[in-house]
């Protein structure tokens, strides 16, 4: 199971008492906790801060939760989003797990759950992330072989842009 | 959809289901909220079973909130048995300050709704005879235009002028620009026609009058066209 110590939330809910109860026991399972109110603060945090994991309402004021999966997933490659909702339909879910959504769970939930999904899509993230830089530890190697320097350094400029 | 029964048939069953929607919504918040004070009283007590000191204004403040929750939850359940008791009469004499009260509540649990005060001048609630399930839609489905005029951060007036004698005008006015391009869609417009309210744009002073009748013949015409379909 992963280091909870590790774990970098990001919290998105609209109803305020809600994100700052729940903050305040995920704070106790010693997660890093940025909490959101709408889609735009998400948005904008997810900017600022890094983030292992999302959890998001559905709906909310403004930029609802589909939005912001969407929006996050395409803006951060290894972020894990789990969709926790009092307005999940099959729709929706059909949705959210088209777009890359971890998992859904429905309000109220269980808060060991919750922990659960949390830790399980963590250890996702952390293993998507290992095999890409495997991937590239790979690439670098087969770039490095026979070339000098500066080929090597223009090889890896145009990994990166590919 | 010219006939008033298929559209209280059809357009009426969507706002039933809209409501129920953001109504169970509401609940399911409102049992989140007791459920994870719970889980905190019960960490903070797992807390203090392992030498942890408990502070009591943690405790007070968590039972604070679970009774404010209660409360919610019970003044919800309240707007939903009232507004489900809407259809037990068609055609009835119901209050307009309450009617448009309760329609106002339901539509606070939308999460894109604006901030709405209602500012009722009259010291008497006027009866109005109607379809108070009908009236209950169209207040609703013109609260929502508006919302999505005013954004949530948005605030909406409403005031009442019960000036003349044959019925009631409802102004809904916003401080801000309130963009009224496509009002009153055709739904809004065939409600209102069977219900036998006019609707005023004036967007030069930034308010939407709604004339209520307190008897209009198109209700009277509706008592009878809803007599007949619901008998036969």
């Amino acid at each position: 199971m992963a280091n909870d110590k590790m774990i970098r939330l990001l919290m998105v809910d609209d109803e305020i008492k809600f994100l700052e109860t729940i903050t305040k026991r995920l704070k106790l399972k010693l997660f890093e906790i940025t909490s959101a109110t709408n889609g735009n603060e998400a948005i904008e945090a997810a900017k600022k801060g890094r983030f292992d994991v999302a959890v998001i309402d559905l709906q909310m004021p403004g930029i609802d939760g589909v939005q912001v999966l969407e929006i996050l997933k395409k803006t951060h490659k290894y972020l894990e989003v789990i969709i926790l909702s009092g307005h999940a339909t099959i729709e929706t879910a059909v949705t959210c797990t088209k777009l890359g959504a971890f998992k859904i769970l429905e309000k109220p939930c269980d808060f060991d759950k919750l922990v659960d999904a949390i830790k399980e899509s963590y250890e996702k993230r952390l293993k998507k992330k290992f095999e890409h830089d495997q991937e590239r530890m790979k690439q670098m190697e087969a770039l490095a072989l026979g070339q000098s320097p500066l080929g090597i350094l223009k090889g890896l400029a145009k990994m990166d842009k590919g | 959809m010219d006939n008033a029964t298929n559209f209280i048939s059809i357009e009426g069953l969507k706002f039933f289901g809209k409501v129920n929607a953001s109504i169970s919504h509401e609940i399911k918040n409102i049992l989140a909220i007791i459920s994870e004070t719970a889980g905190f009283l019960h960490d903070l007590t797992d807390l203090a079973k392992q030498g942890e000191d408990l502070k009591l204004s943690l405790l007070e403040s968590c039972s604070e909130s679970i009774a404010e929750d209660i409360q919610r939850g019970f003044d919800t359940i309240k707007q939903m048995n009232q507004f489900a008791h809407s259809v037990d009469v068609p055609i009835k004499e119901i209050k307009i300050f309450e009617t448009v009260e309760l329609t106002v509540k339901l539509s606070n649990f939308l999460s894109f709704s604006s901030k709405v005060e209602i500012e009722n001048g009259d010291k008497e609630d006027k009866p109005v005879l109607t379809c108070p399930f009908l009236m209950e839609s169209l207040i609703y489905q013109i609260l929502l235009f508006v919302y999505e005029s005013t954004g949530p951060d948005g605030h909406v007036l409403i005031q009442f002028d019960s000036q003349k004698k044959d019925g009631t005008s409802l102004i809904i006015s916003t401080p801000t620009n309130f963009i009224l391009d496509g009002f009153p869609t055709p739904d809004i417009q065939r409600a209102a026609k069977f219900l036998g309210f006019e609707l005023n744009i004036n967007s030069s002073n930034q308010k939407l009058d709604i004339w209520v009748p307190y008897v209009s013949k198109e209700i009277v015409a509706l008592e009878k066209e809803l007599q007949i379909n619901l008998k036969s």
